[in-house]
């Protein structure tokens, strides 16, 4: 990017004008090959997945790994499709998925601006316990959890049939509500936001509630959509944690679903051209979310122009 | 500043926090060890159960099990199967060791030696000897002699002989697969024994595959699979010491011995002459190096001639059919080479199945009814092998017209290469062998695979003493692991 | 970063924001209540359940159900530091930390701000630099594996690899990346390229969502004043976007230290080139003594880690506050 800041102490204004041009076209040219070299280091994978989930099992184990898959097979689907009820499993996931998504941007909205425009005592003290439950290794809270909603409290010898919550949608969505990251990411937009703002509101009596919904949500929507996204995907992806509490045929979620019916073959190995298939179909409807969303962020993006 | 305090803060509320949680631990008292130990007899349930049953069968094994439900469900229509695809055999035991924490745990579980040692430490596995030896619902002595020895056996591997924590399900062993075609035209034996007895005994791997090698300079005559059924596979045929399951951590690791060093020494003296490689060395499938028909980046068909792998694995082994559609080679399958024709050895792997301890004790004698159903069905026992590639645990499944005329298909092709593999398990069936299941043996296993790597393809100039470090390394590992 | 200070100082009134607020005790917690009520369940207590874990001697979790008791005391934390493995585990770790992070950081911001810049493509390159999130870690990191393994014995090569046949081209002999007798300095080549790559889109789309929020008005300001490029992006750019910089440095330190997936990823459950553990990091310890219910030792490892980031934490909270700009 260095390259255009060279020319631009010429005299004659014809000669700045036309080295300007230059340096527009040379700056763009570099902009568009960085882009692209980058885009294809990033997209490799990805189209590694999909060639993959064509092939044969034989193809895939072959020592030359191929980047086109020699014959296509549709068989890794039919696989990945024909035991899984996959109307079920959509339906469970959306379901998880939307609840999930509601009910944590209102808890992550709600804390991030009583952490970004409050002032309480022990508010340090709180975020640095959020940020501390953050440095744990995950599954180490998994084990725990786990007794938790199975009813095997602390302090009580017994587990409590009442708090066994395994086997239902709550179990799903509650223990993953609330995401420090979020709540994190959400604090620092909203401490963009001037302060004047705020204070001018209070001078005219708009109360915290009013002034959070009418001025600080519309000046986050490119954020909060990201969470949105992020919280989806979550919900979408969610393996380990759905496959130990519910796992049953009511609560089963899609990738569940579709790792049970297909990822090992007839020896406990893994099928991995079936596993790819899988992780391709699940991927399918996250890839549109994102594609139909992004305007969404872009519409936030000028809208909070105009206001902000 | 402000901030460190408040992690200070935080730091002191936590170890608060702990102590006082600290007094709750022991209050899950076990209600239960024990109390069935006293001969109380099962009977077979009336009321409605439902029995929990985890595995990892693919969709066309678990069709078979779905058949076998539904005539067991003919009998049995108060007792509900819900059976399960967990994912892998590791996946299946991370889930049964967290539900077995809440008191959720399946009935019956896939498992391996391995696993079930660990679960032990619960107390709540269940001693099937009580069940098989039950007047109602036991085992009659037929149904008993019909399992296969070696595989009844390795549920009695648990230190006390007299319980019996698993029973077989269905079984697979290593096989040595070779180019036949190759073979005959080279006017090669097939090996029997690992290593020359003298410069011109050509039974033996040493020596053919530094025949090959001569005939062939651009291969790699012998690719191995596993290196860790290698290592344990050579102390059981040698019998050097391996591991034992004994109380003291220190004293269950075995294999830092000199004997081992040894054949470790023979092996790398055959990988560094490019003579041999295992799949972690060759950086690829050694099915992949033997079924190879496509030329390298330099133009050259790099080959193996012989591969010694699972006969679970046996359609992995056999090459691509040409355009023409003939074979590019004949595959022939023999037992795998021995050290000692006396003492013949070979590894026993695939499922057995456990069962958990439930709060309902008619659930456990319910599922004991159909875990009886299945294995002494050789009707199941066959179907599902013909499916699986995975050899019976029953004798009487051998007798059946449907089996017989599956392994009469055995031939050379894709289809019929998995019941040439299954006969070649069955002829070794009295050489099978498990090693002690303890907690760590598993490290143990996964240390010397590891150990076996390293030893082998080290750069030549490692010196002796460097050699020897490995193998005090690889103890080391495994007791600090399992303190 | 000096420059984020200048613009601060214009725009922050300090003073007025202390003395309105702290009326609003009662109301921020009430604001907080959802979250910290499911947080105190969830992830406080599984913390301090962690911390009783550690200190009780080789707690196992299925031994407390088969009726074993443990005493208190500090046995774990002693296993976990006379581990063989523990030190490379810790360098590991942190070596990992701190080169990506910059670098992940730094590419992820360039790209941010290129695509902020251009007006052709940028759906679709927004698109595409989007994908790699909606893959998930199995595929990549068998695709990487791919990428870097060798195939063959000595002399005798089936494949190079992509990567080896692509640095052929410019006549670099073949390098072992991934395969048996590789070098520590070449997997750790390997696993940093990798964790760069998956850490790529989400701080592109955090980095992007905050460039779009800046206001125009700044660059056209920059641009009337005659200030050059690189300026405008050191003194305009970072300080605007500083929030979300200091967002995605903090959490993908702590996201580093937790490091596991992406080299079983590469080099399966062994953690090494033939298994041989050599790129093993704390929480591939933590994840290698769970599945024995080993809880005492994981959770003692886990608080080492813990301790280490929280440190790291605190060093980057503190600089954040002197430099990022709200």
């Amino acid at each position: 990017m260095a390259e255009f800041n060279n020319a631009v102490k010429e005299v004659n204004v014809e000669s700045v004008k036309a080295s300007q041009r230059t340096s527009k076209i040379i700056r763009y040219t570099i902009t568009y090959l960085f882009l692209g070299i980058m885009a294809i280091i990033v997209i490799f994978p990805f189209y590694w997945m999909i060639i993959s989930s064509f092939k044969t099992m034989d193809e895939y184990r072959a020592n030359v790994p191929t980047l086109w898959p020699q014959n296509f097979v549709f068989e890794n689907f039919t696989t990945a499709f024909s035991k899984a009820n996959l109307l079920d499993l959509f339906k469970h996931t959306l379901y998880v998925g939307l609840v999930s998504t509601v009910l944590s941007l209102i808890v992550t909205i709600l804390s991030a601006f009583a952490f970004a425009r409050l002032n309480f005592k022990g508010k340090n003290l709180v975020f640095g316990l959020l940020m501390a439950t953050m440095m744990v290794p995950g599954e180490l809270y998994t084990i725990t959890n786990y007794l938790t909603v199975s009813g095997r409290l602390p302090f009580i010898s017994e587990p409590v049939e009442a708090f066994d919550i395994t086997n239902t949608f709550a179990v799903l969505i509650f223990p993953m509500l609330v995401s420090v990251f979020y709540i994190y990411l959400l604090r620092q937009t909203f401490m963009q936001i001037p302060n004047e703002l705020y204070l001018a509101a209070k001078v005219d009596g708009t109360s915290d509630f009013k002034y959070l919904w009418k001025v600080m949500l519309p000046l986050s929507v490119s954020t909060i959509i990201t969470i949105t996204i992020l919280k989806m995907m979550g919900a979408w992806n969610a393996y380990i944690w759905p496959r130990l509490v519910a796992n049953d045929a009511a609560h089963q979620l899609i990738t569940n679903g579709l790792r049970g019916a297909s990822f090992t073959d007839e020896f406990g190995e893994t099928n991995y051209p079936a596993q790819m298939a899988a992780v391709t179909i699940v991927s399918i409807p996250l890839f549109l979310v994102f594609v139909f969303l992004r305007k969404y962020i872009m519409r936030g993006v000028s809208r909070s122009g105009i206001k902000g | 500043m402000k901030k460190f305090i408040a992690l200070m803060l935080l730091v002191c509320m936590l170890v608060c926090g702990f102590l006082t949680a600290c007094n709750n631990n022991s209050d899950n008292n076990p209600d239960d060890t024990g109390s069935q130990g006293s001969k109380t007899s099962h009977t077979v349930p009336t009321g409605d159960v439902t029995v929990t049953f985890y595995h990892t069968m693919g969709k066309n094994l678990s069709d078979v099990l779905v058949k076998y439900i539904a005539e067991f469900n003919k009998v049995y229509p108060n007792i509900t199967i819900d059976h399960q695809t967990i994912g892998g055999y590791d996946d299946v035991r991370d889930q049964v060791i967290t539900e077995l924490q809440a008191g959720k745990q399946p009935a019956l579980a896939y498992c391996y030696p391995d696993h079930v040692a660990t679960y032990l430490r619960s107390k709540k596995v269940v001693d099937l000897n009580e069940y098989i030896n039950d007047e109602t619902v036991g085992l009659t002595q037929a149904q008993i002699d019909d399992f296969i020895a070696g595989y009844y056996a390795e549920g009695q591997q648990f230190g006390d002989t007299s319980k019996m924590y698993s029973l077989p399900f269905s079984k697979s062993t290593e096989v040595m697969y070779y180019n036949k075609t190759f073979f005959d035209n080279n006017g090669l034996k097939v090996p029997d024994h690992w290593f020359s007895a003298s410069a011109n005994d050509e039974t033996s791997l040493e020596y053919v595959i530094k025949k090959i090698k001569e005939i062939e300079p651009t291969s790699i005559p012998l690719g191995y699979d596993s290196e860790a059924n290698w290592f344990i596979t050579m102390t059981e045929q040698l019998k050097t010491p391996y591991t034992q399951a004994v109380d003291k951590v220190q004293d269950r690791f075995l294999f830092n011995n000199e004997k081992n060093i040894e054949f470790c020494e023979k092996f790398r003296s055959w990988c560094q002459n490019g003579l041999m490689t295992t799949q972690a060395i060759y950086g690829g499938y050694t099915s992949g190096l033997f079924t190879n028909t496509t030329a390298n980046e330099e133009g050259k068909v790099i080959h193996s001639y012989i591969s010694i792998g699972s006969s679970a694995g046996a359609t992995y082994q056999c090459p691509a059919k040409s355009d023409d559609g003939s074979y590019p080679f004949e595959v022939g399958i023999a037992t795998i080479p021995q050290a000692d024709a006396s003492n013949k050895k070979v590894i026993s792997q695939g499922p057995s199945i456990t069962m958990l301890k439930q709060k309902d004790q008619t659930v456990n004698d319910a599922a004991w009814i159909f875990l009886k159903f299945l294995l002494t069905s050789p009707e199941f026992q066959a179907e599902f092998s013909m499916a699986s590639g995975y050899v019976p645990v029953l004798k009487s499944a051998f007798e059946l017209d449907a089996y017989k005329e599956f392994l009469s298909g055995a031939n050379m092709t894709k289809d019929g290469i998995a019941a040439l593999s299954a006969k070649i398990c069955m002829e070794q069936e009295s050489a099978y062998f498990t090693s002690p299941a303890f907690i760590g043996s598993s490290d143990a296993r996964d240390e010397v695979g590891k150990l076996l790597v390293a030893y082998i393809s080290a750069a030549s100039t490692a010196t002796q003493d460097e050699l020897k470090k490995l193998f005090v390394d690889a103890y080391n590992r495994c007791v600090t692991l399992n303190q | 970063m000096n420059n984020a200070v200048t613009i601060k100082k214009q725009k922050k009134p300090k003073a007025v924001k202390d003395n309105f607020e702290s009326s609003s005790n009662f109301k921020a917690w009430l604001y907080l209540s959802p979250a910290l009520i499911l947080l105190i369940i969830f992830s406080f207590y599984p913390l301090i359940n962690t911390f009783r874990m550690a200190f009780l001697n080789g707690y196992n979790g299925l031994a407390i159900v088969g009726g074993e008791k443990f005493t208190i005391g500090i046995e774990n934390f002693k296993t976990v530091i006379n581990y063989v493995d523990f030190k490379l585990c810790l360098k590991n770790t942190l070596l990992l930390c701190v080169v990506t992070v910059p670098i992940s950081t730094t590419l992820a911001l360039l790209i941010a701000v290129a695509l902020n810049s251009i007006k052709p493509l940028q759906k679709f390159l927004q698109t595409v630099f989007f994908l790699p999130y909606v893959t998930n870690s199995i595929a990549i990191g068998m695709v990487f594996n791919a990428m870097f393994t060798r195939v063959g014995l000595g002399d005798l090569i089936q494949t190079q690899g992509i990567i080896n046949n692509i640095i052929g081209i410019f006549g670099i002999e073949p390098i072992n990346f991934v395969n048996v007798g590789s070098s520590w300095g070449a997997n750790m080549f390997v696993v940093c390229t990798y964790i760069i790559w998956n850490a790529i889109p989400f701080k592109i789309l955090v980095l992007l969502g905050g460039l779009q929020n800046v206001n125009k008005q700044y660059y056209e300001a920059a641009k009337i004043d005659g200030t050059s490029k690189i300026r405008t992006f050191f003194r305009i750019t970072i300080p605007l976007v500083s929030p979300m910089l200091a967002y995605v440095i903090i959490t993908s330190f702590i996201g580093g230290f937790k490091e596991y997936s992406s080299i079983v990823g590469i080099f399966g459950d062994g953690m090494g080139p033939g298994s041989n553990g050599q790129m093993n990091t704390l929480v591939g310890y933590v994840y290698n003594m769970l599945p024995k219910s080993n809880s005492g030792n994981a959770s003692a490892a886990s608080l080492i880690l813990f301790g280490i980031i929280l440190i790291v934490t605190a060093i980057n909270g503190y600089v954040s506050k002197k430099k990022v700009h709200y």
